[in-house]
């Protein structure tokens, strides 16, 4: 009569992580369920969606960045403004079709995620990088500016109609769709990418780099590699802004706007992609709503980074994460 | 010419190196890196601006005034924003700061527009010609007055027990600590006597310059820019460094290209940290993995 029994045995770790995994088929849902959004939606709510996942993809890479590599960084306008003004200015001169822009505007992102971090080899980390991505982002704007002979200056470069492998994406609800796929493909990508050897290496950079470098990874090469991945992210979303947008102006990517991104990744939650996704959601439709009074899309922002920071550091999805832990990161495979 | 040049490089500089200097002192007392400074520099001349034009003050006590409302938000924002997440990730202070320069940014748009503020001319002080070259009293005004600071500073810094007790906490918040030394009250005066310091920058700025709520953000890159170039944390280093930026914006302007001057401290930026990351005076700061 000695022998315990308890009401919950412990379970099979692997039967847990099997079960996790099951749970987990949720997720692939979502982007069906959104499927359906152009049949409720009118034009305007289309619009919403569409930027909706034009800044999911921008918070997912910024993310990469901010929440996983723990490094902060001001060029994600940067990397935005790159990617729409490769695919404005191949579209209008070298008549490019649109997805072959997109590409051209991830390899463009890419590398300027390699020169903005390319100093982590010199040593520098936390507050230099900051400082010079806040330099890189405002000499890109500066470029945009100056160089008015390809980019029209202040005026905005104007998109020619893009086209999705013959299909014009001539209204909200094409874009909607190949947005969509877009935006899926990328994020599934980084959430795979996160769990590799990467994701965890970067991780681990972000926890103790001292300790990293012990266990024989090249740290560096690591933080440069998290910012060219995090710039091609953001350089895909910036082609898809320019879509949204239809004509590219340098002031969309001040800095100015770079606190509309920290402020996602802070309400979503630093680290996690469904945060992302959810911080994207919860503040897109608003930079619209304040842009008509001066001032208070910033004192706005400004406010909930402050509130989130004292209140919920960890973001929206620690919200979540009390009702399940689907809800938790994973740093492995299944 | 040149040597004009360098004369007016060398006012803009002393702003500059304020500025610098203002960082340098919440970074040297806190570790953190003020990335809202700009907008508190922006505060201040806005407080200023307030208190003559529309308070009706005459611009020194208005001046003073303004230095010790900005004094106490900084204790304030030590106290309310800064030593709450303390346990959390550094990273989120910087996050903290710049959201708070948001704040003040937004508030300052939200009330003024977009319209930019002219203040009147305070300095009335005859420009005084050495042959070709001008020494304008806006100039001169704001030598004199930064140089003054500096000195009182730098005695405070290398004389004073008050020197040993910032270098005290710098070394080690713990150490500190347990020889007696209060911390956070520490901490709260430092950030009040940076915010006041970026004040005073902005005080000087305002009769010089049109008042728009984005004033900080330029200042800020330059005043990140004077310290990375004179060595990050290194107090002589800001002050070299922002005079020297300053030069430098001028003659690239005049001799080069005239829009270069908006872009001379980021190029100043990448090229020190891509050169020599320490700067001139800054003891290496580059971790070798």
């Amino acid at each position: 009569m000695n022998e315990q029994t308890s009401p919950n045995p412990p379970s099979n770790p692997k039967e847990v992580v099997a079960s996790m995994t099951r749970m987990r088929r949720i997720f692939y849902v979502l982007p069906v369920i959104a499927l359906a959004i152009p049949f409720v939606a009118n034009e305007y709510l289309q619009f919403m969606a569409n930027a909706i996942l034009v800044y999911s993809l921008v918070t997912v890479g910024f993310n990469v960045v901010i929440g996983n590599l723990g490094q902060l960084a001001f060029a994600n306008t940067a990397f935005f403004g790159l990617g729409a003004y490769t695919t404005a200015i191949l579209m209008v001169y070298a008549g490019m079709p649109y997805m072959l822009a997109v590409v051209a505007a991830a390899v463009v992102g890419g590398l300027g995620g390699f020169l903005a971090s390319v100093t982590a080899l010199r040593g520098i980390r936390l507050y230099y990088l900051a400082i010079i991505t806040l330099a890189f982002g405002e000499l890109m704007r500066w470029t945009y500016l100056h160089a008015d002979g390809i980019t029209h200056g202040s005026d905005g470069l104007l998109m020619p109609q893009p086209s999705f492998f013959g299909i014009a994406m001539e209204n909200e609800t094409v874009k909607f769709y190949v947005f969509l796929l877009i935006t899926v493909v990328l994020i599934k990508a980084t959430s795979n990418l996160m769990r590799s050897r990467f994701g965890r290496a970067i991780v681990a950079i972000r926890d103790n780099e001292a300790a990293t470098a012990s266990l024989g990874i090249h740290t560096a090469r690591y933080i440069i590699l998290a910012f060219v991945w995090s710039g091609a992210v953001v350089g895909v979303a910036g082609a898809m802004f320019a879509a949204l947008t239809e004509r590219v102006f340098p002031e969309s990517f001040s800095l100015t706007e770079v606190i509309v991104h920290f402020a996602m990744v802070l309400v979503g939650g630093t680290g996690s992609i469904i945060g992302s996704v959810l911080g994207a959601i919860t503040l897109t439709a608003l930079p619209e709503y304040f842009r008509q009074f001066p001032g208070m899309e910033e004192l706005f922002f400004g406010i909930v980074i402050v509130c989130v920071l004292l209140f919920l550091p960890k973001g929206l999805v620690s919200l979540l994460r009390r009702v399940s832990p689907v809800f938790n990161e994973r740093y492995y495979r299944d | 010419m040149l040597l004009q040049l360098i004369i007016s490089g060398i006012a803009q500089g002393a702003i500059y190196a304020l500025i610098a200097l203002s960082l340098t002192v919440v970074y040297r007392a806190t570790t953190i890196v003020n990335f809202g400074h700009g907008d508190f520099v922006m505060a201040g001349a806005f407080v200023v601006y307030v208190l003559v034009i529309m308070v009706g003050l005459p611009y020194v006590p208005a001046a003073f005034l303004a230095i010790i409302i900005l004094f106490a938000l900084g204790v304030a924002i030590s106290r309310g924003f800064i030593d709450p997440i303390k346990a959390g990730p550094h990273i989120g202070f910087a996050m903290m700061s710049i959201a708070i320069g948001y704040v003040l940014r937004g508030g300052a748009r939200t009330i003024w527009g977009r319209e930019v503020l002219p203040m009147p001319q305070v300095f009335d002080i005859e420009p005084i010609f050495f042959g070709d070259v001008v020494f304008t009293g806006d100039a001169l005004f704001i030598c004199a007055i930064v140089a003054v600071l500096m000195v009182i500073f730098f005695l405070v810094f290398y004389r004073t027990t008050i020197g040993t007790v910032i270098q005290a906490v710098y070394q080690s918040e713990r150490g500190a600590t347990l020889i007696g030394i209060n911390v956070r009250s520490f901490h709260e005066m430092m950030w009040g006597v940076g915010l006041g310091m970026g004040a005073m920058a902005g005080i000087l700025i305002a009769p010089i310059s049109l008042l728009h709520p984005d004033l900080g953000a330029s200042f800020l890159i330059r005043g990140f820019a004077a310290m990375t170039l004179g060595g990050f944390g290194s107090l002589g280093g800001a002050v070299l460094g922002g005079l020297l930026l300053g030069v430098a914006e001028q003659v690239f302007g005049a001799y080069l290209n005239s829009a270069l001057i908006d872009i001379t401290a980021y190029l100043v930026i990448v090229a020190v940290l891509v050169i020599r990351p320490a700067g001139l005076f800054g003891r290496t700061i580059a971790v070798r993995m």
